[in-house]
């Protein structure tokens, strides 16, 4: 009977945040936070041979409040440091960061003065890649953890409190690829791949 | 197809040896044999060239600082060296005279290269500037001072090159820490209206910046 009540055809079953997180994980628009020799490889994952365009993320956008995913691809200096937050803090929520290659991850092999020892002291980076510099494939697979992590918020919850003062959340935990392919693992093996 | 045999590798100039004579060494170049130029600087300022020193087929001569923009228009007029390829400091530490300060210059009619060099005390740390004669020399002499301290008389745009403008030390001075000294270089805040982060290490020592929005929680939490 309840067949006729819907027109004799099937129907489906959903969430609102699975719809709203398909489309935000499959549309992610990069702003390109190339500050050196990473930027390169930046630039293979988006042109047609690695072609990001297959997860949506082709549109890089150099306007901070067009871009949802901030990827620092390079060594930041302490002068550089202050305009990287202030992009940041003028990208509309949501919003990701990958810290691509050793030198954003760590400071890498400039452990000096001028250099920041890991753009993870001013800003909440989701995904860190290793490398120096990394494949465009390990940025690919950056941006599909990026996806995973979206597809698996509680997105429309988190949007009914928007415009609301913000409490400081307690910091996500940052995932770390492993260098040897396969899944992503933390070295304390908490994360483990749905 | 006949194929190229490789030259063999000869390290003709290791720190150890005496450098080759310009004979026995088939790498030398004569872009750096500037026989003339000599003559003509030693006949022109006799005392002021202090010493003139032949390394891996290079001449470098120290001259007083006196007179070195008097010797920098007559090589740029005269002798036709129109091109400052580069200008540096060298910091010396133990020695007298602490600081270098170095000029490349190029002829680029003759092919000729020679190279200038000051010496500079630290009771004296102020020399005068070459943009009068080099606008080149801008850029550079910028650079030295942001990174050794010496002034340059004369500079018309004399800020740091490199570092804030804020910044308090020098950083190529060999004294200076090479991780730098903690607190002179502020990094941004952690949060849109948070002040700044002083410790440069804030993430090791356990400060995360948080999401600026309530982060929500994922179905595999």
């Amino acid at each position: 009977m309840a067949s006729d009540s819907s027109l004799s055809e099937g129907f489906l079953t959903t969430r609102v945040d699975a719809v709203v997180n398909w489309a935000r994980s499959n549309s992610l628009m990069p702003l390109p936070m190339g500050l050196s020799c990473c930027a390169i490889e930046m630039m293979a994952f988006a042109a047609p041979k690695y072609d990001v365009a297959r997860f949506g993320s082709e549109a890089m956008r150099f306007s901070p409040r067009q871009a949802d995913l901030m990827i620092v691809a390079g060594w930041v200096s302490y002068k550089m440091a202050h305009t990287i937050r202030r992009v940041w803090d003028q990208m509309a929520d949501p919003k990701w960061c990958i810290a691509m290659g050793a030198c954003a991850s760590t400071g890498g092999m400039h452990r000096c003065y001028g250099v920041v020892q890991g753009c993870d002291n001013f800003l909440p980076v989701d995904v860190y890649i290793p490398g120096c510099p990394p494949r465009p494939e390990a940025l690919i697979h950056a941006l599909m953890d990026i996806q995973e992590k979206v597809r698996n918020e509680y997105s429309v919850a988190q949007d009914g409190h928007f415009g609301q003062e913000m409490t400081p959340a307690p910091p996500a935990r940052p995932r770390v690829l492993s260098s040897g392919g396969g899944d992503a693992v933390n070295p304390d093996g908490l994360y483990h791949q749905q | 197809m006949s194929k190229k045999q490789p030259t063999t590798l000869s390290f003709l100039f290791t720190p150890a040896d005496s450098a080759a004579g310009e004979d026995s060494n088939p790498h030398a170049k004569t872009s750096t044999n500037v026989a003339g130029t000599l003559d003509a600087l030693s006949s022109r300022f006799g005392d002021a060239i202090e010493e003139v020193t032949a390394y891996a087929g290079e001449r470098t001569v120290r001259v007083d600082r006196a007179r070195i923009i008097e010797l920098l228009t007559f090589l740029k007029e005269d002798q036709g060296y129109t091109y400052l390829a580069d200008l540096g400091g060298i910091d010396r530490f133990t020695e007298d005279d602490r600081y270098e300060i170095m000029y490349n210059l190029v002829n680029m009619d003759k092919g000729k290269r020679i190279r200038i060099v000051i010496r500079v005390d630290e009771d004296q740390m102020v020399v005068p500037s070459a943009t009068g004669v080099y606008k080149a020399a801008n850029w550079n002499e910028r650079e030295v001072w942001d990174m050794f301290g010496i002034r340059f008389d004369g500079h018309n745009d004399l800020r740091r090159m490199f570092m804030p403008d804020d910044f308090e030390y020098h950083p190529l001075r060999k004294e200076f820490p090479l991780l730098g000294v903690p607190g002179s270089l502020p990094l941004p805040p952690q949060t849109p209206s948070g002040g700044l982060t002083l410790d440069p290490f804030a993430r090791a020592h356990g400060s995360v910046p948080p999401k600026s929005y309530d982060e929500p929680a994922g179905e595999d939490d």
